[in-house]
């Protein structure tokens, strides 16, 4: 969707943090956040449900929360749509009806269910690439509704295929619920091509773009 | 069961904006608390990822691999042609790694990794991101002004050198192989790893420091 996520490319966000935002956590909910999140707590999600329900948040919250206080507030929403909570057991904190509780797990254990997360998110190609290294190609003017990661700087440009990566899963079809695949490329624009022509003219920008995102050029 | 409804997932937001105090500590606590209370997880686990990402899953795994990529043309050949099977090598494979690449600093040509959507982050090999990488400002002008940027990190890059800056728009990550040093010849993996920055594994330091 075009959101306010879509951030590539926009004025006025001042400089970056470096120094005050070197370090990962700053507050213990922080990391309590991460490690709720590691726990896969909504199992019948995507990745791109996920990610998507970031993109649903209201526009002002985005832009000023902090990056786990937006967690924190995707999860409640995945937890109420999910029926994992209602809203009123949400804004109590508490469920009506608890459940057995989860057996606890060591860090041995969540170490290698680190190992374990090491996902292949490749599917089997149904259809033969349309696209080859080296050929020329345009990204459409438009995004998918209601989800893409086609990102709004680099729609209508034309850049170079630099990589094919098979078939991968399609973000606009996760955000549904469906698993679908599409050939996955890596393409690299120009900066002038995106930016204008007071950019570096040897710098580039890659993105990884599936097929239903490209045109030839 | 989740829904796949863009407009109820946006419904809910707004609920929750109207409803529920902002104090992020209190809607993680009020997130814990449920999910626990639903035997979705227990406190000691939460407990144990935070362990693991704080003792045992960080940047020095990345520093690791790329002090062997100096020392080692062979792993160096197998990092840059599949990152992914070659991180096994170390058993640091796992959370948002599965299609991981790694891209190489040259003389002339300089990367830098970016998520301008979310903030996708190879976890496993670098740990939790810093908050910088995850700000509005790196990820709306990474793409944009990469030069800027890099000078905010103190980054002098030469005309010379181009810069390719890499949209993490899939589910392939990427790692940084920077330059190794000049003063750094006979050291060992161990001493090469320790001079290897998390930053320099973004592409937002580059020239690290030798003897």
């Amino acid at each position: 969707m075009d959101g306010i996520h879509d951030l590539g490319g926009k004025e006025g966000h001042g400089p970056v943090p470096v120094a005050t935002g070197d370090a990962p956590f700053d507050y213990d909910w922080e990391r309590r956040m991460w490690g709720l999140a590691r726990a896969g707590l909504v199992p019948s999600m995507t990745i791109d449900w996920f990610r998507h329900g970031l993109e649903l948040m209201v526009p002002g919250d985005y832009l000023t929360y902090s990056y786990f206080q937006k967690w924190a507030t995707n999860y409640l929403m995945l937890f109420a749509d999910a029926g994992i909570a209602t809203l009123d057991e949400i804004a109590a904190g508490h469920v009506d009806d608890p459940a057995p509780p989860a057996a606890p797990e060591t860090t041995a254990q969540v170490i290698e269910q680190v190992r374990a997360g090491c996902t292949d998110f490749s599917t089997a190609a149904e259809s033969a690439a349309r696209f080859a290294v080296g050929d020329a190609a345009r990204t459409l003017k438009q995004g998918t509704a209601p989800h893409t990661r086609l990102p709004g700087y680099a729609r209508g440009r034309s850049g170079t295929i630099i990589a094919h990566h098979g078939c991968h899963l399609l973000p606009d079809q996760g955000a549904r619920g469906r698993h679908v695949g599409e050939h996955l490329y890596t393409v690299s624009f120009g900066a002038p091509e995106l930016w204008g022509a007071d950019a570096h003219p040897a710098d580039t920008v890659t993105l990884e773009l599936w097929e239903s995102y490209l045109v030839p050029a | 069961m989740t829904s796949f409804d863009s407009k109820k997932g946006a419904d809910i937001h707004r609920h929750l904006h109207s409803h529920l105090p902002p104090d992020p500590a209190l809607r993680v606590k009020a997130l814990e608390s449920l999910a626990v209370e639903r035997g979705l997880i227990a406190p000691e686990t939460i407990d144990a990822w935070v362990e693991a990402y704080s003792e045992h899953i960080g940047p020095m795994r990345g520093a690791q691999v790329i002090a062997r990529a100096w020392l080692d043309p062979d792993f160096k050949a197998r990092l840059l042609d599949n990152a992914t099977a070659a991180i096994t090598e170390f058993g640091f494979e796992g959370n948002a790694t599965g299609h991981l690449h790694a891209v190489e600093n040259t003389a002339t040509q300089h990367n830098m990794v970016v998520c301008t959507l979310c903030s996708c982050y190879p976890f496993s090999i670098l740990g939790m991101s810093p908050a910088w990488y995850k700000s509005a400002a790196y990820r709306s002008r990474a793409v944009r002004e990469p030069r800027a940027v890099l000078a905010e990190f103190g980054v002098d890059l030469p005309g010379d050198v181009a810069v390719r800056v890499w949209d993490s728009t899939a589910e392939l990550r990427y790692i940084v192989i920077p330059e190794r040093p000049e003063g750094t010849e006979g050291w060992d993996a161990d001493r090469l790893a320790a001079i290897v920055t998390r930053n320099s594994m973004i592409g937002t330091d580059r020239v690290l420091k030798g003897a």
